[in-house]
């Protein structure tokens, strides 16, 4: 690569430009990454907590749907499951951290009272509602993690992106570059050691003839 | 916009999301899981009014690569995965791995696996 540059003053400056703009955005890139591994520390931990509390709902919840298939049969839960009117809905808004863009999720008729869920409070028993409850509960905790876990997802991908962006000018971009600039200092250098031993030679030269028209002057002299 | 939740897997797993309210479900047989489950999840992923996908962690065996991939790397909808642990999804595991290059979820592991050995 550093051949392909042909070896000026001015290219020489260019290569150094782009070394300084290079090392200052190296940096830069550098402290966001960091920084990025700071904030998803901290998430880390949040979703850690979320996913055994997730795990927990999830078990709980099983066991009390299990509780009320054994107890009033599988068609009663199924019927109960049919009957429903009122489904949960999501928005999601977003924040942004270190310049990712994170959702926050927020969920609306998750948790319902008796008359909302649609079936009979008679036709059905306490195991069914209980079971509704505990599922009700694992869909806020399954909202959190969703919320926890796409913010980590996008960090991941943005400390990935910069990562690589720190590498390529670390290990290709600056290695390029100081090996162009290295060339034309050299190229330089061999130029001007070119020029000086010329400008040498030219200078014998000239000496050289001056002599000589100065010996030939003095031998005309003598002759005369 | 508001958005719904939706589940994918057995009719066992799903009931109980439904009694919760969730009408979109993708109600696959346990035996047909290898067969129809990618197809379920492709629907779910095409779905724009679906924000949150919800599967059991051991379903996820029965998608095929791609589809594994796309479920791991989706961020609309985010699926979440229930019934693998404390630990979470494998996808995220790797993912963490990779960009940060040491596991962070590691610990946990680590430290049952020494109880574990230390009782014994």
């Amino acid at each position: 690569m550093a051949q392909d540059i042909k070896p000026t003053r001015k290219n020489l400056m260019e290569i150094e430009d782009r070394i300084d703009l290079s090392e200052r955005g190296h940096d830069t890139l550098e402290q966001k990454r960091d920084g990025l591994i700071m904030e998803f520390m901290d998430i880390l931990d949040q979703s850690q907590d979320v996913r055994s509390g997730l795990e927990g709902d999830y078990e709980t919840a099983q066991q009390k749907i299990n509780m009320a298939r054994a107890m009033e049969g599988d068609v009663a839960v199924s019927g109960a499951a049919a009957a429903l009117e009122e489904y949960p809905e999501i928005t999601v808004e977003s924040m942004n951290i270190m310049g990712v863009v994170v959702p926050q999720i927020e969920s609306t008729k998750v948790k319902k009272s008796f008359d909302k869920r649609g079936y009979g409070i008679l036709g059905t028993s306490a195991r069914i509602d209980e079971a509704a409850d505990a599922y009700e509960e694992l869909l806020e905790s399954i909202v959190l993690a969703a919320e926890v876990e796409t913010a980590m997802k996008k960090m991941l991908t943005e400390i990935e992106t910069t990562k690589r962006r720190v590498n390529a000018l670390e290990f290709k971009l600056l290695p390029e570059l100081h090996e162009g600039k290295e060339y034309i200092d050299q190229k330089l250098e061999e130029k001007e050691r070119e020029e000086m031993f010329r400008m040498k030679k030219v200078k014998d030269k000239k000496e050289a003839q001056e002599e000589a028209a100065d010996e030939a002057a003095a031998a005309e002299s003598t002759g005369a | 916009m508001s958005q719904e939740i939706a589940v994918i897997g057995s009719p066992a797993f799903t009931t109980g999301f439904q009694l919760a309210g969730v009408r979109k479900v993708e109600n696959v047989a346990d035996d047909e899981k290898d067969d129809d489950l990618d197809a379920a999840v492709e629907a779910v992923l095409a779905d724009e009014d679906v924000g949150i996908a919800v599967m059991h962690d051991d379903d996820l065996a029965h998608l095929s690569r791609g589809v594994r991939q796309s479920v791991e790397a989706s961020v609309e909808p985010t699926f979440v995965t229930i019934g693998g642990g404390a630990s979470g999804a494998s996808g995220l595991r790797d993912q963490i791995k990779r960009a940060i290059g040491i596991d962070l979820m590691d610990d946990d592991d680590d430290a049952s696996a020494a109880d574990t050995e230390a009782g014994d």
